[in-house]
């Protein structure tokens, strides 16, 4: 009897590890898709926010990313009235530049861009497997889409959201659906990825729908347009080409 | 010289009504500026005082701990605090710990920003004696998950007592969070500042924040008198700095552009260090601005004082002239027995001056019966102007060297004002004077 229950043990810790496994390989394939590596990435994310009560917002960033050195920069081109602001990574360290005062100031990826639910983390590269430990996994349906159901938590607190649960589209590795949990285990937001466009190889969600799941009705849509994958110049990742570029 | 004083003074008491009037002029320009003066000389008093009791100390001191790219901002450990406090041997009336976050309070699809304060309500007696509540109970207080809130965020929110309502909010490393709230008290409103009234437990506020229990961040350290502020936090901060790491005190800005509070924070953020790291800073340093409002209505003061005792002289000058006619024949027959010119000027003079001092003291007099009248006046603890008044009553203080030196500037305007039409009668000849015809 004793025998049986460990070698019924043991199988199920092997299972468990190749499952583990499987959803490390899943977690990696998805950082693999927001990853642009050696080259350059850029486009226009058009944010249309949605409030009870309020004419919706519009938000126009460019978003330039060399991911392999961990810089980015954004400049914001709507609303009329932001138009010339912009943030820049480089390494840990982000700033935000205001064209009023022309000075810089430290920011944070973790800040919401402008009066949208996007947070400017929405819009860089991530690493799961780095920041995140799979807690558990489940077959499920979205739609007419077979799903993983992942659950993650944070392994480090310089992430936004403590837990979050990842619907990963099982016959081609494509994020569907994500929930964002806090520390406390409350829903903040539900993030939805209903179109991907191919990227130099590289599926990219060509729109994204976040649902603010504590303010009910308050919504943003991302949409992704001139996306490119061509080389970006070395000055586009400093201060002088934020201070300059809509001079 | 003292014949003609006292003839200067005899002519002012011939013509009662116009000396009443003109005295009265410079006595009530005096009283205004005296009441600004006064107002002024309290006001940063009590701003200090009353937010020192919002912050709940005259000292504080909060720990800064590096977390990879974060400063946490954590007391974890306040053994050598209170030790560094206890050693100093300054008087301390109480102690306080406590924890905040900036975080927004939704309640059915209203939402508001305020900063929510973690205090030991069951120990922080104080506190109930200070915040006024209009509704709901410190009673119920006594909930884990209790909040009070000020009038004017309940009304924004449109809370009643007993609701419960979220908090989004970061830890104190940056991660969202959230948590609930349930509505124990609505405090008094105290006008612009109603939006830093919202106290709920600090084990809660601790647990939102990522904090462990017993730990904190701010100490706060209420002295006996708030005049011992300076040199209290000096005797504190040599211990301190002989027992755990600490930051160098802020200092002003140069530029004026920071104060010394802020300074601490921009010097913190350039350095790099290890552990937990103290800074102490004072309810002056938080508040240096404060002495630039008590600058600018000292400055207005002076201005006003200025402004009006021109428009008084313009009058003086005038009703001088006026006097020099209506004498002329008397100053023709002191001069043709005798009296010189000096004499005649200084008559005039002395006139002056005995209006200036009379009219300023009974200015001051009257100020002074005024303040005593406004500040026996309860505006109660929950008035809109809270933190400019003393224990809910107006208070003025006026330094005696202020009052002094608003004698004198009117002294030397009225002189000045009177030196022309002295002049003049000075200069008349005694035939000129006795031949002219009124």
């Amino acid at each position: 009897m004793k025998r049986f229950l460990m070698l019924f043990i043991l199988a199920l810790a092997a299972f468990g590890a190749a499952f583990a496994q499987d959803v490390n390989k899943i977690l990696a394939e998805l950082d693999d898709l927001g990853d642009f590596g050696g080259k350059d990435f850029s486009a226009v994310y058009t944010i249309v926010s949605q409030k009870p009560g309020e004419k919706d917002s519009v938000t126009q960033v460019r978003m330039f990313r060399r991911d392999f050195k961990d810089q980015f920069t954004m400049v914001i081109l709507l609303p009329e009235v932001n138009k010339g602001q912009g943030y820049l990574r480089e390494e840990d360290n982000v700033w935000f530049y205001d064209p009023t005062s022309r000075k810089f100031s430290f920011s944070s990826i973790k800040e919401n861009i402008q009066n949208s639910e996007a947070k400017n983390s929405d819009l860089t590269r991530q690493s799961l497997v780095e920041d995140y430990e799979t807690v558990g996994v489940q077959d499920g349906m979205l739609g007419k889409f077979p799903v993983w159901i992942i659950q993650l938590k944070a392994r480090t607190t310089d992430v936004s959201y403590e837990r979050l649960t990842m619907h990963v589209r099982k016959d081609r590795t494509m994020l569907l659906k994500q929930e964002a949990y806090s520390v406390s285990g409350r829903l903040m937001r539900t993030t939805l990825f209903p179109k991907y466009v191919d990227l130099g190889g590289k599926l990219m969600p060509s729109q994204i729908l976040i649902i603010d799941e504590l303010n009910p009705g308050e919504r943003s849509q991302l949409t992704m347009t001139e996306q490119s994958v061509s080389t970006l110049p070395d000055r586009v990742f400093t201060k002088a080409f934020i201070e300059q570029v809509n001079k | 010289m003292k014949t003609i004083a006292n003839i200067a003074f005899r002519n002012l008491s011939r013509q009662k009504k116009r000396t009443f009037l003109l005295g009265g002029a410079i006595a009530f320009g005096v009283m205004i500026v005296t009441l600004i003066n006064g107002f002024a000389g309290a006001f940063s008093a009590n701003v200090s005082e009353n937010f020192s009791h919002l912050l709940a100390g005259h000292v504080f001191i909060s720990g800064a701990e590096k977390s990879g790219d974060n400063d946490v901002s954590v007391i974890r450990d306040d053994a050598a605090l209170t030790a560094a406090v206890a050693e100093s041997g300054i008087p301390v009336e109480y102690l306080t710990r406590r924890s905040e976050f900036s975080g927004t309070l939704i309640f059915e699809g209203m939402k508001i920003r305020t900063s929510v304060a973690g205090v030991e309500l069951e120990k922080e007696s104080y506190l109930q004696d200070r915040l006024m509540l209009k509704a709901g109970s410190w009673k119920a207080a006594a909930d884990p998950r209790a909040i009070i809130l000020s009038e004017k965020i309940a009304e924004r929110l449109n809370v009643d007592v007993g609701d419960r309502m979220l908090v989004q909010m970061q830890t104190v490393t940056g991660q969202n969070n959230v948590g609930e709230f349930v509505l124990a008290g609505i405090s008094y409103d105290t006008g612009i500042f109603g939006q830093m009234l919202s106290y709920a437990g600090m084990a809660y506020v601790n647990e939102l924040l990522g904090l462990a229990p017993g730990e904190y961040q701010t100490m706060g350290i209420m002295l006996d008198s708030i005049k011992t502020t300076e040199g209290a936090a000096n005797a504190i901060y040599a211990k301190l700095a002989a027992s755990v790491s600490v930051f160098a005190r802020g200092e002003r800005d140069e530029s004026g552009s920071m104060t010394p509070f802020q300074a601490l924070i921009r010097q913190q953020n350039n350095e790099e260090w290890t552990g937990v790291k103290y800074r102490m800073f004072t309810i002056n340093e938080i508040l240096s601005q404060v002495e630039q409002i008590v600058t600018a209505l000292d400055t207005a003061a002076g201005v006003i004082l200025v402004v009006l005792f021109i428009i008084i002289m313009v009058g003086i000058a005038n009703t001088f002239s006026m006097v020099m006619f209506e004498r002329i024949r008397e100053i023709g027959t002191m001069r043709a027995i005798g009296v010189q010119r000096s004499g005649v000027r200084s008559m005039f003079l002395f006139e002056a001056l005995y209006l200036a001092v009379g009219g300023a003291v009974a200015g001051i007099a009257v100020a002074l019966l005024v303040m005593a009248g406004l500040s026996l006046i309860d505006f109660g603890m929950n008035s809109p102007a809270f933190l400019i008044l003393k224990n809910g009553h107006l208070s003025f203080f006026l330094p005696p060297l202020r009052a002094l030196v608003n004698i004198l500037i009117i002294a030397l305007l009225t002189l000045l004002a009177v030196s022309r039409p002295a002049g003049a009668a000075a200069r008349l000849e005694p035939a000129v004077a006795l031949r002219t015809q009124k």
